[in-house]
Formats: structure tokens, sequence, C-alpha cells
């Protein structure tokens, strides 16, 4: 279990990360969003102890990681955000040297470096240098250390990076896998991604907690909007004739999307977000235009998240 | 621990660092001894030791300047830090490691006095107690490389800095004798010393308050003490620098003494620098 308490880091002037506050459970995958410099690596970096925190507590499975450093560290297994791995050391070696560093029992060294290299799919390559491994390897080779010693807890910085889509697949598997006995944290900024492995969200934006729930509950309470969208046989001025009967509707867009032969696509919007859907369906069929589909306009996680992060015009 | 200087001692061998390190000193070594004790025919063997003692300035930075300034360049000190491992078993291990490169080094110098021994006598008493003064102002330069090395993630910057403060500490004897001697430029230059410790105080730790206590004891102890013996200041910035001098604590073993406060010197100066490095890395964890 991860507790992050009011955490603060403070650079000069500038708050990288500002009371920022959560728990995550045993057995949970919490996804880390946020912009660029949105403070994502910094919070990451402080809970597993490589910086310190200005203010504030970390800490996993109840060991505080200022107080009890070693104890914590020993259930963290950290993966930042370029792999740290020697290039001049062979993956074996390295692995090896991982086991050691982490004080896995002597008797059990051989066989953990065996076990992570099969789970990450690194065997054949046990005997190259890591200098000469291409980009996803060494990303892999640095996940294989994070698992050495089966700690409870992984930090996942970026995982994905430099994977080619095939690995990127087989790499969420393998997180959603390790989820299921793991605590894990998975910095990301790519919206698919988390949405499709982790159990919740949470979104910083200049190093404060903008919001934390399932990604369900985010698009539920955030990604909902007035709008409705149709496809009809009919004229944007006929659709707009049939629909002037029903009173709160602020505004109607024609959507340049390509839905079919003599089929147009509108965005129709409620001015006050009452249910507008039925009253849409009556006024067509009365004006006798034919309605091929009707249904809201739902915000994905990305809308959200780009309305949640980009207010100020921080695009970076 | 182990894993540090396992993996630090393998590195310096599966690279041609640790190789090329000892073959330049042992070459250097080579050189003197075939000048002074096999040319020269001199019998004292502290000659060829202090000749190669300058080369320490190409020597040293060729093994401490990617001690700790590299695995913050390639971020494996990401790895290392969050490791279980305190950061002062962290800095034991890296040290122990030079440490280690340097003594394969002078175990095959150890041989020398030996092999000399068959041309004559040679006073094995004075030749080792001389080596281990030699191996201890080593390690104590291996000691302010490493802290200069984890100042930085440049090994060049690491390199260039250590070389500098080696000459510093060389040509500190020669700068002493240019020093005044005058107690009133004493103490304006003690002050000014103080003065710039004070900023250098304030620019790492940022805390008014530590800082202007030490400027007012420091400058304040200075002014007191001179206003009640002007006659303490006498020399006494030959006396302070001359302490600094790392070199000159070797220079007694040349004449057969064995001063043993030089030993505790190099001790301790080791010591201090590899508690400075330690505090230099737990410092950096509060900044970035």
């Amino acid at each position: 279990m991860i507790k992050v308490e009011h955490l603060v880091k403070q650079y000069g002037d500038f708050r990288a990360v500002d009371d920022l506050s959560f728990t995550v459970e045993k057995g949970e995958i919490l996804g880390f969003l946020g912009p660029n410099g949105a403070g994502k690596s910094t919070t990451m970096n402080m809970i597993t102890g490589y910086n310190s925190a200005t203010e504030g507590d970390v800490s996993i499975n109840g060991f505080n990681v200022y107080d009890e450093p070693e104890k914590a560290k020993r259930c963290i297994g950290y993966l930042p955000e370029i792999p740290p791995v020697y290039p001049d050391m062979r993956v074996k070696e390295y692995l090896s040297f991982c086991t050691e560093l982490k004080e896995v029992p002597k008797k059990e060294r051989k066989a953990e470096v065996e076990r992570v290299m099969e789970l990450l799919h690194v065997k054949h390559m046990q005997n190259k240098l890591i200098k000469h491994l291409s980009k996803g390897y060494r990303q892999r080779v640095g996940l294989a250390q994070a698992l050495i010693g089966n700690p409870e807890v992984l930090i996942l910085d970026e995982p994905t990076v430099g994977l080619d889509p095939m690995q990127i697949t087989w790499m969420r598997e393998l997180i959603r896998s390790l989820g299921r006995e793991h605590t894990i944290i998975l910095s990301s900024h790519i919206l698919f991604e988390v949405n499709a492995v982790c159990d919740r969200v949470l979104i910083i934006n200049h190093g404060k907690k903008v919001i934390i729930d399932t990604p369900e509950n985010i698009i539920r309470t955030l990604g909902g909007t007035n709008g409705v969208r149709i496809v009809v046989r009919a004229g944007e001025d006929a659709v707009k004739n049939a629909l002037s009967g029903i009173g709160n509707i602020s505004r109607i867009e024609t959507l340049t999307e390509d839905v079919g032969e003599n089929l147009t696509a509108y965005a129709v919007y409620s001015s006050d977000g009452s249910e507008i859907r039925d009253r849409i369906a009556s006024a067509c069929a009365k004006k006798g235009i034919s309605l091929f589909e009707l249904n809201a306009i739902q915000k994905t996680l990305e809308d959200v998240f780009i309305e949640m992060t980009g207010k100020e015009g921080d695009t970076k | 621990m182990k894993a540090i200087y396992k993996r630090e001692l393998k590195a310096y061998f599966t690279s041609f660092l640790g190789y090329l390190f000892i073959a330049f000193f042992l070459l250097f070594v080579g050189v003197f001894q075939y000048l002074y004790n096999l040319r020269g025919e001199y019998a004292n063997f502290a000659l060829a030791i202090n000749g190669t003692a300058t080369f320490f300035l190409l020597l040293v930075p060729m093994l401490t300047m990617r001690i700790l300034a590299e695995e913050k360049r390639q971020r494996t000190d990401q790895l290392i830090f969050t490791s279980p491992v305190s950061v002062e078993r962290i800095v034991l291990g890296k040290y122990l490691a030079l440490v280690t490169v340097f003594a394969i080094a002078m175990a095959i110098v150890c041989v020398y006095p030996v092999i000399l021994h068959n041309y004559g006598a040679t006073n094995y008493a004075v030749a080792y107690t001389t080596l281990l003064a030699f191996f201890l102002l080593g390690c104590t330069y291996m000691a302010i490389g490493m802290f200069i090395s984890s100042l930085t993630e440049s090994q060049v910057f690491a390199a260039v800095v250590t070389f500098i403060a080696i000459l510093f500490t060389l040509m500190i004897d020669m700068l002493v004798e240019m020093l005044p001697t005058g107690n009133t430029l004493a103490l304006a230059i003690l002050i000014a010393i103080a003065l710039v410790i004070a900023v250098i105080t304030y620019v790492m730790m940022k805390s008014k308050v530590v800082t202007g206590i030490f400027t007012v004891l420091s400058v304040g102890g200075l002014i007191v003490a001179y206003a009640v013996n002007k006659q303490w200041f006498d020399g006494s910035l030959a006396k302070v620098f001359g302490w600094l001098s790392v070199q000159s604590r070797f220079a007694l073993f040349r004449y057969g003494i064995v001063d043993i406060s030089s030993y505790v010197y190099f001790i301790s100066m080791s010591f201090l620098f590899v508690f400075l490095t330690i505090q230099a890395i737990k410092k950096r964890r509060w900044e970035a």
C-alpha cells in the first residue's frame, strides 16, 4: 500500500509538487496523468526516496520513506523515466548485480535473475552488452530490474516509451497481470493506455491534484455534454426547421464526418442540459425526416484531460 | 556495500581504466626508481616515491572522475539510491574500490625494495613506512577526487577540477613562501577568507541564521584575537595554508623519519572527504 500525504516539493520559488495526497491499495493500479512538467516524475522520485520532499510524508506498507528508508525501499521496485542500466554491463551480469544490491538471499539470486529474464523475454539477450540493445530492450531490462526481489510496490515512469506497438500491447498485458498481486503507480501521457490498464486515474497539473477516480467515473461526471449527435437524410435548413419547435436548443452544427450517401450528421446542443433526445426523435418523425442515428455526445478521457490541464494555454 | 564495491572494481578491470592506471603508475615509479636508486645509486627509496607523487595529478583523476559523475549522467544513481543500501554504504563501497585498485598497484611496488636489496643494503623499515605514507597520501587524493566527482555529472569537469585541486596542494608550499608575514595584513586576509566561506555556506545551505552565526563568530573571533595579542598573527597565513599542504606531510619520510602525525593527517583527510561526499549526495537529494 502506498500512502502519500500533503507532499510538497519546492525549488526556490517554484512549487513543483503542491500538497499532493492520495493512497493506492494493494492490488490496485493507479494511472498517473499530467502534461509534461506537471510534477509526475518529481512525485515518483519522492515516493521512491530518490529525492526528499520539502513537506509531507510518504509511507510504503506502513514504513515511512524518510524515517525508515531501508525498510520502505525494500518494498519498492522503481523504473525511472530513463532505464537505470549500465551500458558497459551484460544483461545477465547487470541483473545479478541488482539482485545483490536489492539484497536477495544468495541462494535465490540465480533463480531470480532467470525468473525476471523469462518474464520480460530478455533471456536470449542475456550475454549482450546493454549498450548494444535497442531502446525497447533497454526498457525491458529496466523493468526486469524493478521486478527483482518481487517487491510489493511498483513505480513505473512511462513504461511503454520506446516500445513498438506489439511490445506495447504485450507490456500492458504484463502490467495488468502484475497488478493482481502488486500495488502499482504507472505514469503515462498516453490516455488510451491509462484507460486500458488502470483501476483509477490521478490527474495532476502544475503539481496540484486535479482529480482522482476510476476512468469510468471521470467520464461519467466530467464527460457529459449537452450535445446529441443525429444522422438524418435531410439538409441543414430542414433540420433547423424541424427542431425549431423544441424550445431549449442552443445551436445546431453540421458535422463533417462521412456517414453515408445522402446522409448528414449534425450535433444538436441543448441550452440547459435537459434530455432532448426523445423530443428530437418525435420532431423528426413529425416532419417526415428519416432518422438513422441518435446518440448523446460523450467526451473521452482525452477530452476531459485536455480540458482540465490545458486551461491556462499550457500545451507544452 | 559489497555489491557496489564488486561492481565498481569489476568496471575498472573490464574497461581499460584500471589497467591504464596501474600501468602508468608503475611506469612513473619505475622511471624515478631508475633515476634515483639505480643510476643515482641512492639507497633511499623515498626519493623515487616522492618524485612519483607529483604524477598523482594525472593518475588520480583517471580513476576518480567517473566514480559518481558517471552514475548521475547515465541515471543509474536512480537505481542505487533507491535500493535498500544507504548512501554511506554506497560511498564507502565506491571508495574502497578506488583504494583497492591503488592497493594492487602498490602491492607490485612493494616488491621493489626486495629487488633493490640484491644490489646493496636496503633499510626495509624506512622503505615500507615510506610506502605506507605514500599509499595513504594516494588514498587522501582519491577521497578528494571522489568528492569532486560527486559534485558534477561531467567526467571532464571532475577530472579538470581534481587536477587543479591536487596541483594546488602541490604548489601550496611555494605559495606559502610568497605570503606576507605582517600581522595586520594576515588579519585582513583571514577575515576575507572567513567571508568567502560565509558566502559559500549561504549558497549551499540557504540559511541566514547559520551564515550569520558563522560570520559573527569567525570575524568577531579574529578581531578579538587580534586585539588581545597581535603576535598571534605573525606568520599565521603560512601556518593556515601550510596545514592544507598534503604534500609537505610526506617530506619528512625522505629523511627516514617515521612521521606518525602524517599518517593521522592522511587518514583524517580521507575520512573528511568521504564524509563530505556523503553529505554532498544527501544535500543534492534535497535540491533535485
